[in-house]
C-alpha cells in the first residue's frame, strides 16, 4: 500500500484552510524547552501543549471546544512557528501572536488570561494577588491560580510570569523547570525556591 | 461545534488515508486517484460537523471516495461530449454536486450509485462500505468463505468502475 505523500497532505490541509473548512490547524515544533504542539483557530493561537501531554488528548479537547475539523499543516502555521522559534531561541524579544481564548472556561478565567496577555510584559512578573486585582476581583486569588493552571496557551499567554507572593518560582503547568527557563530567557529575576 | 464527539478529522486521515488512496486507484487510475481523494476528503470535511454520530467513519469515507470517483468519471465523459475545457468543467461538476453529497450520510447518493448492480453485488458493497464489516464478518453474512467475500466485493467495485467509465 503506497502511503499518502507529505505533499498530498500539505495540499489537502491548505485547501481545507483556503475553503474555510478547518476549525483548527496544528503543528509540532521543536524548541529549547522541548517539542510543542501548537493549535491555531480562526482568531489566533488556541492551544499550546508541552511534551508529555498525549497529542490525541490535546486534539480531542480542541475538537470538543471548537469543532472536529482539525488538520495538520506546518505550512499554514509557518508565521506562528517562526515567531515562537525566534522567541524561544532568543533571536527575538517580542512574541506578538493573536490568541483565541475559546477553550477558556468561564468569564473570570478569560478576564484573567486577557489581562495577563495584555499587561504583563517580557521581563516583568506579577503575583497571583496583583493579577486578581488587575482582572477586577482582588479577592479571587485562588481563581487566578486556577485560571493560570488551566491556561490553554502557555508561553503566549504568559502564566510563567505569575509568581506566589513569596517571590519564589511556584507551580507551572509545564513543570517548574520550564518556568525557570522561560523567566531566565526573559531576564526576570526569581528567588531560588 | 458538533453535538456529538467526533474524532479530530486528521486522525481519520492518518488511520485510513493510505487505504482510501488504494480504493481511489481501483476506481480511477494512478494519475487521477490523488485528485479524486483530495476532492473526496474536502467533501467529507464539509459534511463532517453535521454527522449525527461517529460510528462507521471509515465506511463513510469509503462511500464519499466512491461517489466522488464516479462523479469525476461522469464529468469527464460529459467533457468529451461537450468539448469544454476539461479541468474547469470537471471541477464545476464536482462542486455542483457537493450539496447532494453533504446530505450523503443517509446513504442516498451511495444507494443510487449501486442501484444498477445485481442484488448480490449491492449486498456485498453495503456490508463493506455501509456496515464497515471486515471480510470475515461479510463472509458470515453472505454464507461464503472470507476469500469469496473479498472476491465479491472486489468484483462489485470493478463492475461499478466499468459501468461509469464505459
Amino acid at each position: 500500500m503506497t502511503p499518502l505523500s507529505d505533499a498530498f497532505l500539505d495540499r489537502l490541509a491548505s485547501a481545507a484552510v483556503r475553503e474555510g473548512l478547518a476549525d483548527a490547524v496544528y503543528t509540532t515544533l521543536a524548541t529549547p524547552i522541548g517539542p510543542l504542539v501548537v493549535v491555531q483557530g480562526r482568531e489566533g493561537v488556541l492551544r499550546i501543549a508541552f511534551e508529555g501531554e498525549p497529542l490525541d488528548r490535546t486534539l480531542a479537547r480542541v475538537a470538543a471546544g471548537v469543532g472536529p475539523r482539525i488538520v495538520e499543516s506546518d505550512r499554514e502555521l509557518a508565521a506562528t512557528r517562526d515567531a515562537l522559534s525566534a522567541y524561544l531561541e532568543g533571536d527575538d524579544d517580542r512574541l506578538e501572536l493573536p490568541v483565541d481564548l475559546s477553550l477558556v472556561g468561564g468569564p473570570f478565567r478569560r478576564a484573567v488570561l486577557e489581562t495577563l496577555h495584555r499587561e504583563v510584559h517580557r521581563g516583568e512578573v506579577v503575583t497571583y494577588g496583583a493579577l486578581a486585582r488587575q482582572a477586577g476581583n482582588q479577592r479571587a486569588v485562588r481563581a487566578v491560580g486556577t485560571a493560570c493552571a488551566t491556561n490553554p496557551i502557555p508561553i503566549v499567554v504568559p502564566c510563567h510570569r505569575v509568581l506566589p507572593a513569596s517571590g519564589r518560582l511556584g507551580a507551572y503547568g509545564g513543570g517548574p523547570e520550564r518556568k525557570r527557563v522561560l523567566l531566565a530567557l526573559e531576564g526576570a529575576s526569581v528567588r531560588d525556591a | 461545534m458538533s453535538a456529538v464527539a467526533l474524532p479530530p478529522f486528521w486522525s481519520l486521515i492518518e488511520r485510513h488515508g493510505d487505504e482510501l488512496l488504494v480504493h481511489a486507484r481501483r476506481l480511477t487510475d494512478d494519475q487521477t486517484a490523488e485528485d479524486v481523494l483530495q476532492d473526496a476528503l474536502l467533501r467529507a470535511l464539509r459534511a463532517y460537523p453535521r454527522l449525527r454520530h461517529g460510528d462507521h467513519l471509515r465506511a463513510w469515507l469509503y462511500r464519499v471516495t466512491t461517489t466522488t470517483a464516479l462523479d469525476v468519471h461522469r464529468a469527464r465523459r460529459r467533457e468529451v461530449v461537450t468539448d469544454e475545457p476539461p479541468t474547469a468543467s470537471a471541477r464545476g461538476l464536482v462542486t455542483a454536486s457537493l450539496a447532494a453529497v453533504e446530505a450523503e450520510y443517509d446513504d442516498g447518493a451511495f444507494e443510487s450509485l449501486i442501484a444498477p448492480l445485481a442484488p448480490t453485488a449491492q449486498a456485498a458493497l453495503r456490508l463493506r462500505f455501509v456496515d464497515d464489516l471486515d471480510y470475515d464478518r461479510i463472509a458470515v453474512e453472505l454464507g461464503t468463505s472470507p476469500e469469496a467475500a473479498r472476491q465479491r466485493v472486489s468484483t462489485a467495485v470493478r463492475t461499478l468502475r466499468e459501468r461509469v467509465s464505459a
